[in-house]
């Protein structure tokens, strides 16, 4: 009997794979949708302190095995965002609030927040490539993200997932900074752009993006892999998934679960439940029953 | 970015221009382009001539959309597309509905039996009335300057929906929300094209969504039956930051 129920950070996933921060997560109905079609849980866009508009389109950038996006961190702000919170939590399924700060003050406020509203974890974006003063600027710093976890930790009764950036010079002093954090989610996206040859200029409004989609999905493996050998930390997987190979690609390089965004785009909201037949095949085919006798069996 | 040349801008109204270019490209009634114009912004556009010479109209409401009325013949126009749900043609006697800009993305679905519901705030605003056979259109001004005083509901309910076949409807989501509860228990049947802020118009930014459907992908036309079911449809949406809002008198 094949069982592709799963765990990390204790929280049981009705399958391993949770819809990525920053695709379909800004809406309620839309979170509330893209677990009936599946997903075992979602995570929420990345919220901040206050409203930002983001930047003018284009935001968004189809490009060969992939996407190329700088949003800029849109979000309507943490208060006005309890609403949406309360219709994806009506899925009865997990409802990770993505957050993003400057300082570990910022953090913990909008952590306290999430937890207040609801959220069975929250996502810290310790990644985001393309806005000055967040993201990847702050996930950068090792002794930062190491403040920023332990206050979370000594505050917080839900877990704390923290998303690291590949974008360093060495990921494995980063994940060791975030220590504490319940699990790791590797990767965000790949700093990036795109040039439109006719225009003789850079596509996006804000000229680099984050690449996202099949183009990075081997980078994401390897990430995994190496934290995962290095630190033996808990990991979600996320980067260039699209089918079940993808996903036990990432599970056997050391992830407990997986994350899938940029596929929405190319193989629609059905996803989820595709994989997760396949996924039974699979494992029915290789003779595994369960999910944690694959994590990492690649780590060597 | 797919870059065309600019064979001809025409202008058709009041801060209003249609441009067009020719594109070897099946386009269908109520799909639409993301352009581009570098320096400025991307928006939603959608499609008025969908034969061999394509073309979009344009009418002027911010920054980009003013810059954009402002192109000329033999400039190039940067997009991406088409994108969205087509109209489902049906067969038959078609009721055209347009409020304002709206009837842009209608234009395709205009024929000699047609008969068209043209609306807006003022008489200089009204767009393609002129486009339907004599004696085959009503139209509809907020300030009374021409036609029937009124919103576009007004000038339905002038008329008899079982001559018709099929409606279609494009214009503000009151609008249209106004005319969906009016056929929502007659038989006529009606398909709905929404506007809502739109950045990636690939499915996947969440902006324009309603009870979790996107309409750059899965719209922007709805069926009546669909739009009946939905809780956002006309009561709220999000803006460009997500923040959900009341939808707003337009």
């Amino acid at each position: 009997m094949v069982h592709t129920d799963t765990t990390v950070a204790g929280i049981r996933l009705s399958n391993p794979m949770m819809l990525a921060s920053g695709i379909l997560d800004e809406n309620g109905y839309t979170m509330l949708e893209i677990l009936k079609k599946g997903a075992a849980a979602v995570v929420t866009k990345s919220i901040g302190t206050s409203e930002r508009t983001g930047y003018k389109p284009p935001v968004v950038v189809p490009i060969q095995g992939g996407l190329l996006n700088a949003i800029g961190l849109a979000n309507p702000g943490i208060k006005n965002f309890r609403g949406e919170m309360e219709i994806a939590l009506r899925g009865n399924k997990p409802v990770v609030g993505s957050i993003f700060g400057a300082t570990a003050d910022e953090f913990l406020q909008l952590a306290l927040d999430m937890e207040e509203y609801g959220a069975t974890a929250v996502e810290l974006n310790l990644s985001c490539p393309h806005v000055a003063g967040y993201g990847t600027e702050v996930g950068s710093d090792p002794q930062l993200v190491e403040d920023i976890v332990t206050t979370l930790k000594s505050k917080l009764k839900i877990p704390v997932f923290a998303k690291l950036s590949p974008n360093v010079t060495n990921i494995v002093d980063i994940a060791n900074a975030a220590h504490k954090a319940d699990a790791l989610v590797l990767i965000n996206t790949v700093r990036a752009m795109s040039i439109d040859i006719h225009a003789r200029k850079a596509v996006l409004t804000n000229r680099y993006g984050g690449l996202s989609g099949p183009a990075i999905k081997n980078v994401g493996v390897r990430y995994v892999y190496e934290v995962r050998k290095e630190t033996g930390k808990e990991i979600i997987g996320v980067g260039g998934i699209e089918n079940t190979n993808d996903l036990v690609e990432y599970v056997m390089a050391g992830a407990s679960a997986v994350q899938i965004g940029t596929a929405l785009y190319t193989q629609g909201k059905d996803i989820f439940s595709r994989i997760e037949a396949n996924l039974e095949k699979f494992m029915e085919a290789e003779g595994f029953n369960r999910i944690s006798e694959m994590i990492g069996v690649a780590v060597e | 970015m797919i870059v065309k040349i600019i064979s001809d801008v025409e202008r058709i109204g009041r801060n209003t221009v249609t441009i067009r270019f020719s594109w070897d490209q099946k386009v269908e009634p109520g799909q639409f382009l993301m352009v581009w114009m570098p320096n400025h912004s991307e928006i939603p556009i959608s499609i008025s001539h969908t034969g061999p010479l394509k073309g979009i109209t344009i009418r002027s409401y911010g920054e980009t959309s003013e810059a954009m009325i402002g192109l000329r013949k033999g400039d190039r126009i940067f997009f991406r597309g088409p994108y969205g749900r087509p109209f489902d043609i049906k067969p038959g006697r078609k009721l055209i509905v347009g409020g304002g800009s709206g009837m842009a993305g209608l234009l395709p679905l205009v024929d000699s039996r047609a008969y068209g519901v043209v609306s807006a705030r003022t008489s200089s605003d009204l767009l393609f009335a002129d486009r339907f056979a004599e004696g085959h259109v009503t139209m509809v001004t907020d300030d009374g300057t021409a036609g029937i005083r009124g919103f576009a509901i007004d000038g339905v309910k002038s008329l008899q929906l079982d001559e018709f076949d099929m409606m279609y409807v494009c214009g503000p989501e009151l609008m249209l929300k106004s005319i969906l509860d009016y056929v929502a228990h007659k038989s006529i049947p009606a398909q709905f094209s929404l506007e809502r802020t739109m950045k990636c118009g690939i499915g996947i930014c969440d902006s324009c969504s309603i009870d979790g459907r996107q309409l750059c992908t899965e719209g922007p036309t709805f069926s009546k039956e669909e739009l009946m079911g939905m809780h956002e449809f006309g009561t709220t949406r999000l803006t460009e930051s997500g923040k959900r809002i009341q939808i707003g008198r337009h």
